[in-house]
């Protein structure tokens, strides 16, 4: 248990940048390095937590978790890649706050609004990719993201009306082809 | 904003959400067009979320420390932690359900739905309503646009070049 926690604290500490490089670095200790799942184990747990809310690799330390290690293994592995993570981020934020009123930080923010902006709307762009349909199937699906763009920019219903009238329509009319978004999902 | 309001704000937006920033549409409605939390912030929770280590979903505990310090960073961590581990009664119970076709279908719909309303926020993130944006302020969006999508760039990279630019040009 001991070794699952340091691998999971390595991933946690050692993965900037977000989701792909943290499911590079799980993929490279738990299969490659430490041999704890094969290829075909990972992949799968990896496919399941496509489905999930929210965070989808904090399901996917979850599940390793559990593979490996069962009821404790869940708690070991998510604790141990989001705690000190989440205490880097907060220890991050505490610091930004001592100059966020300094004139160079307010530039900084500036250049950094459209930044994270347009980040925003090329992972949209991954997500439309990853889980639109080819052929005309795909008009309908672009049409779902244009109403749900088109309803949030223009009108003040909720988002979350939208998500769940947008997931009802797709159990009832969208379900012919697995969706498959490794890259947006990994966000 | 009290301990436990924030607590179900943040699960409620996180269970409903697919992906770390699938989250930030609902959150802006429920944060900033309430007054919680202002832009600049939510920006600012999103570079710390991008430079910082683990999981890009993680820019939400940046967001609730600036709310309520430790405390909110604690509760944002719990918070959105525990709606991802539904998987696990789930695969155990329903593996077959979850493979099916009309589940695949829900989740296509909320994914698409989601990739709408990220579009209308990183458009409202880059040309806030009511303000006009510097021709170098587009041009950074379209880039890191096109950065994220092609995913060749480190994220950290393209916060830090925005910001660069941003003190270069802005001052």
């Amino acid at each position: 248990m001991r070794e699952l926690a340091k691998i999971f604290i390595a991933v946690g500490t050692q993965s900037v940048g977000g989701g792909t490089s943290v499911l590079l670095l799980l993929r490279r200790f738990l299969v490659e390095r430490e041999h704890r799942l094969s290829e075909r184990e990972f992949t799968e747990a990896w496919a399941l937590c496509q489905l999930s809310p929210g965070i989808h690799l904090v399901a996917l330390a979850g599940l390793l978790g559990q593979r490996i290690a069962g009821r404790r293994g869940v708690l070991v592995a998510v604790a141990g890649m989001m705690i000190p993570a989440a205490t880097i981020t907060a220890a991050m934020t505490a610091a930004y706050g001592l100059i966020a009123g300094e004139p160079i930080a307010r530039a900084a923010l500036a250049g950094m609004a459209p930044a994270t902006g347009g980040m925003t709307l090329g992972l949209a762009i991954v997500l439309v990719n990853g889980a639109r349909r080819h052929g005309l199937r795909a008009t309908v699906d672009i049409a779902l993201v244009a109403v749900a763009f088109a309803v949030l920019w223009a009108t003040t219903l909720s988002s979350v009306a939208v998500i769940v009238v947008a997931a009802t329509f797709g159990a009832l009319f969208l379900g012919r082809e697995r969706p498959t978004s490794p890259e947006g999902a990994s966000e | 904003m009290e301990p436990l309001q924030l607590f179900l704000v943040l699960l409620k937006d996180s269970a409903l959400a697919l992906g770390g920033l699938g989250s930030l549409p609902l959150l802006r409605q429920d944060l900033v067009a309430t007054g919680v939390v202002t832009d600049a912030q939510l920006v600012e929770a999103l570079a710390i979320g991008r430079l910082s280590t683990g999981p890009s979903g993680l820019w939400v505990v940046s967001l609730g420390y600036q709310m309520s310090g430790p405390l909110g960073a604690a509760i944002a961590l719990v918070a959105s932690s525990l709606p991802p581990l539904v998987i696990l009664p789930a695969t155990a119970v329903a593996r077959r359900w979850l493979l099916s076709v009309p589940f695949a279908g829900l989740v296509r719909g909320a994914a698409l739905a989601t990739a709408g309303l990220l579009c209308a926020t990183g458009v409202s993130l880059i040309a806030p309503a009511g303000d006009v944006p510097s021709w170098w302020q587009v041009a950074v969006g379209i880039a890191a646009a096109a950065f994220t999508y092609q995913g060749r760039l480190h994220p950290a990279v393209v916060v830090i070049g925005g910001a660069g630019l941003g003190i270069l040009l802005a001052r």
